[in-house]
């Protein structure tokens, strides 16, 4: 009851607490779609990947995090649906957050990471770890961002790139950002296909029915009002048409096609010690699945979600006190699913302090009520301490949850049927991290443990019809090792990455590592660069993953590796122009992902970057 | 590579020591590893997998799994459906592979593979040298099922008899074959007759929705059983046993079960039928008046089942996602014997004797 009093006290007299504004403009607040991300997430692992990542890594989505992050991502068959593993834990218990709002399907309770694009106008954030006190349901393992940066100040920036390579493997982007001191407007358009019938190395068989063709458009405007008012606007807007590849035994004739639209207005009002936000935003997804591509039947599922959000944060002493609530309502849809509304209301506490400059601490506190399920009070620690300049450890506890799906409460069909009394998954989670940092070297080291409990799981009854219950309790426990080195001598840049981590995920009752969790994952990034040239080879090590819940079958680890070349051509009429190749598996491995499919053998793409 | 040689090595030795005490075969001389033993068809992982054949000789003394892998260093396809014996073949239907592979059932050797003709096949059986495999054609096309002609000479697909949608079981008696239409993903309540002197359907028969399952008694009744509508389908209906006179292909008796109870599994042992429902397993005589109340068995987990000579085999597919299980019971004192592990999702069980 105090909790809510405390935060009924913060978001509804708060505005009366009018602050001597003192007209600053707060770079961030203004510039940033998620600003939760930088100022409550003290000692919370994060990793940002940038444009020249994306833009050096073509290829999906899923290609482009998997080579750049700790993400261990399940991908039944190359560009089909992909889904991720965050520390061991589930698909749904990793949040993907667009511009501050959770966009995991609400059917699923998951995202498709191969129905996005790489090369949108987004910033990518990895955040490790547990989120749901600001980010919601799935936010367990960790989340995943997707940002977009608005830029006020003159500048025309553009962007244009075009690829081609193995397997009519095509692409094209266009990305422009332009700005004045008050406006500033963002576009990307991008497309991305293939055929993808790459052979099955060893045999005779290529990979059918794989083709797919996914396109995306982004918009943002930002308008600064005044000198303390900011109103943004983002889109974003998906369409996905993929055949679903067969496996070395199963022949497919499937196709699956999705539209994903979001969008959100937001206005901010900042002064040097409040800033007061209200969002509104709204977000649809459908999908249609085709049993056979040839014929018209198909099953399809949609859900749309509507959501106010008001925001106010108040500074004083070194502290930052944000109290948010929020209203959603969700209704979806299906074949398979009743029509169902959902209503939800969230009350959300954020407080960060810095003592002093060494030392910085958060705590976080949620709550939600929900129209069809009782939703866990979830809270979180934060806290980070640099005992030297160059090393820094941080100290970090949660708790957490997953929501059930709609799926998992309303389905009705096809040999199962939900179950509308089932409770959220929690999980209570430590971790412990420390950091090294040098001039040209950094090396991170975190440790974490997670108790998952109530995990919802799909079992038939006695008379085979499946339904979800929850029945599962899990740990993961493990650690990871993330280093970078660059250099620069005499006009030469190299520059190193490299991460390995330890995930051990258990079924508590068996005490059997689950399903698809590797054990030992392993990448290194070397990237070397002299004048116009730049060369970098790729390397992921992915151990074996056990394949049934008894751990007797699993399927072999392997080493993949990429390597690129890249040429800056001269520049003509304002436009630099970069040639860039890439040579995809360079050994030609043979190695699947997901027993029986197997990934493409050595291809090459090819590509043209214009910046203008 | 060395390992599983040495294990093949060890389960050869054994299989030859138990042969060698097995009293009914004279002088040791066997024709192949599998022969006088319970095969179990496991259907494997969906979509991302092969099924397996797993092998527990007649003495309880050996098990041996992935046995076709084994000997062929091949995979059976995907969802592994049944499987049936003519001569000296065994023809293992693999569903989503569209394939059926045919093995000397003994040796377990691969003899050909059937790749072309089939879409969507779930059961096998032969006639006068001709298998007869039902198919559901394309799964979301209800006018295309049809049962296929196979040509046990040549091993191909030779023909199709068009046939009512989600045809399942499939059952010989002597000229006649009758197939149970359960209906695909959707719900059926009919029986083919198929005369196999022309290869037509020459009757059907309207049962209660959802046929599952077919047995003849010693008098030459056809016994079906129905599971009814499960409640997902927004109509739940109830299961039925009924009898039908082939004489004059009409149901004689049906047994109605309550709205709730969908039976699966109908199998007969001397003189008795026994059937599943909601994890306990019924038995009743065929001059039988009623329904039984009473189980013989309760508290199973069965995905599959049959009955031969006085005992009662399941199969558990624990999580669908492990080696499950072959459970053994007496039908005489109900209890359990044994119980094996097998593989992924055992379905069918056969006796290779």
């Amino acid at each position: 009851m105090k909790l809510i009093f405390s935060i009924g006290l913060v978001l509804f007299l708060a505005p009366f607490i009018q602050a001597q504004d003192e007209q600053v403009i707060v770079l961030d607040e203004v510039i940033l779609s998620d600003i939760k991300l930088l100022q409550f997430s003290d000692g919370v692992k994060t990793r940002v990947l940038n444009d020249s990542v994306a833009l050096r890594n073509q290829g999906t989505f899923t290609d482009n995090l998997r080579n750049n992050s700790l993400l261990y991502f399940k991908e039944y068959g190359y560009g089909m649906t992909s889904t991720v593993s965050f520390r061991g834990t589930g698909a749904s218990q990793t949040a993907v957050v667009w511009n501050g709002i959770n966009i995991n399907s609400p059917m699923s309770g998951q995202t498709d990471f191969n129905t996005m694009l790489s090369q949108g106008s987004n910033e990518v954030t990895i955040r490790s770890g547990g989120g749901s006190t600001q980010y919601g349901t799935g936010a367990i393992g960790g989340s995943v961002h997707l940002n977009t940066t608005l830029r006020f100040n003159k500048h025309s920036d553009h962007q244009l790139s075009t690829g081609y390579g193995a397997f009519n493997t095509r692409s094209l982007f266009y990305n422009a950002s332009l700005g004045a001191e008050k406006d500033a407007f963002k576009i990307g358009v991008g497309h991305y296909a293939s055929e993808n019938d790459f052979k099955y190395l060893g045999t005779d068989v290529r990979n059918e029915n794989g083709a797919f063709g996914n396109s995306s458009i982004d918009v943002s405007y930002g308008r600064l009002l005044g000198k303390s008012n900011i109103m943004k606007v983002y889109h974003q807007t998906f369409f996905g048409d993929r055949n679903f590849s067969g496996t070395l035994t199963a022949p497919s004739n499937d196709n699956y096609r999705d539209l994903n639209s979001r969008s959100l207005v937001e206005w901010t009002n900042f002064g040097a010690k409040k800033v007061q936000r209200v969002k509104a935003a709204y977000l649809y997804e459908r999908y249609r699945y085709y049993p056979n591509r040839l014929q018209d039947d198909f099953s399809f599922g949609k859900a749309s979600t509507f959501l106010v959000n008001y925001d106010y944060k108040y500074r004083f002493n070194k502290f930052v006190i944000n109290g948010i609530s929020e209203l959603q309502q969700i209704n979806a849809d299906g074949s398979s699913i009743l029509e169902e509304n959902r209503t939800l209301f969230s009350g959300i506490l954020l407080v960060s302090h810095a003592p002093t400059d060494r030392l910085r601490y958060g705590l976080n506190l949620r709550k939600d009520w929900i129209s069809s399920y009782d939703s866990p009070f979830v809270f979180s620690f934060n806290s980070r301490y640099a005992i030297s300049d160059t090393y820094e450890v941080s100290l970090l506890g949660s708790k957490n949850f997953r929501a059930p799906t709609f799926n998992d409460l309303y389905w009705e069909g096809a040999g199962a049927t939900g179950n509308n009394t089932l409770a959220p998954e929690t999980a209570l989670q430590g971790e412990v991290g420390q950091r090294i940092t040098f001039k040209n070297i950094h090396v991170q080291l975190n440790g974490y443990f997670i108790a998952s409990s109530d995990l919802i799981q799909w079992r038939p009854d006695l008379s085979g019809v499946w339904s979800p219950v929850n029945v599962k309790d899990a740990k993961q426990y493990g650690f990871e090792i993330e280093s970078g080195w660059k250099k620069r001598v005499l006009g030469h840049q190299i520059s190193l990455n490299a991460t390995y981590a330890f995930t051990k995920s258990i079924d508590t009752s068996t005490d059997k590592q689950l399903l698809y969790v590797p054990i030992h994952t392993a990448r290194a990034n070397i990237a070397y660069a002299f004048g116009k040239w730049t060369t970098y080879v790729q390397a992921l090590f992915n151990g074996y993953v056990y394949t049934t819940t008894d751990n007797q079958q699993d399927l072999p680890g392997y080493i993949v590796g990429n390597w690129g070349l890249e040429y800056d051509l001269p520049t003509v009429w304002g436009a630099a122009t970069t040639m860039a190749f890439k040579l995809n598996n360079l050994a030609n491995t043979r190695y699947q992902n997901v027993a029986f499919r197997p990934m493409p053998n050595r291809h090459i793409y090819f590509q043209l970057n214009f910046k203008f | 590579m060395n390992i599983k040689n040495v294990v093949l090595a060890l389960a050869g030795g054994f299989l030859f020591i138990a042969c060698e005490n097995d009293d009914n075969t004279a002088g040791g001389l066997l024709l192949g590893d599998y022969e006088n033993g319970i095969l179990v068809t496991n259907e494997g992982p969906f979509n991302n997998g092969t099924g397996t054949v797993s092998f527990i000789s007649d003495d309880l003394s050996t098990t041996e799994h992935t046995i076709f892998n084994k000997v062929n260093n091949a995979d059976l396809g995907n969802i592994v459906q049944s499987m049936a014996f003519v001569g000296d073949n065994a023809y293992i239907i693999a569903n989503v592979s569209n394939k059926i592979t045919v093995v000397n059932r003994y040796t377990f050797e691969e003899v050909a593979s059937i790749d072309t003709g089939l879409e969507n096949p779930r059961y096998f059986t032969a006639v006068n040298g001709r298998g007869y495999v039902t198919n559901w054609g394309d799964s979301g096309d209800e006018t295309d099922d049809f049962v296929a002609l196979i040509n046990l000479e040549t091993n191909s697909v030779e023909g199709a008899i068009p046939v009512d949608f989600g045809p399942e079981d499939i059952l010989a008696r002597g000229s006649t074959i009758y197939v149970a239409h359960q209906g695909a993903f959707g719900y059926n309540d009919k029986i083919s007759v198929i005369d196999t002197g022309t290869d037509t359907v020459s009757d059907t028969i309207d049962v209660s929705l959802v046929p599952n399952s077919m047995q003849f008694d010693a008098a030459g009744n056809l016994w079906v059983l129905c599971a009814g509508k499960p409640a997902f389908s927004g109509e739940e209906t109830a299961g039925a046993l009924q009898k039908i006179d082939v004489q004059t292909n009409s149901v004689s008796t049906t047994f109605d079960f309550n709205l709730t109870e969908h039976p699966n599994h109908l199998s007969i042992d001397n003189g008795t039928l026994y059937y599943s429902l909601s994890g306990a397993v019924f038995g009743l005589s065929v001059t039988a008046t009623t329904l039984p109340r009473e189980s013989d068995f309760s508290g199973l987990s069965i995905y599959g089942m049959t009955t031969k000579d006085g005992k009662l085999y399941t199969t558990d597919p624990k999580d669908f996602a492990s080696n499950g299980s072959l459970t053994i019971h007496s039908l005489d004192t109900k209890t359990e014997m044994n119980s094996f592990e097998v593989g992924l999702i055992p379905a069918g069980i056969y006796f290779n004797d």
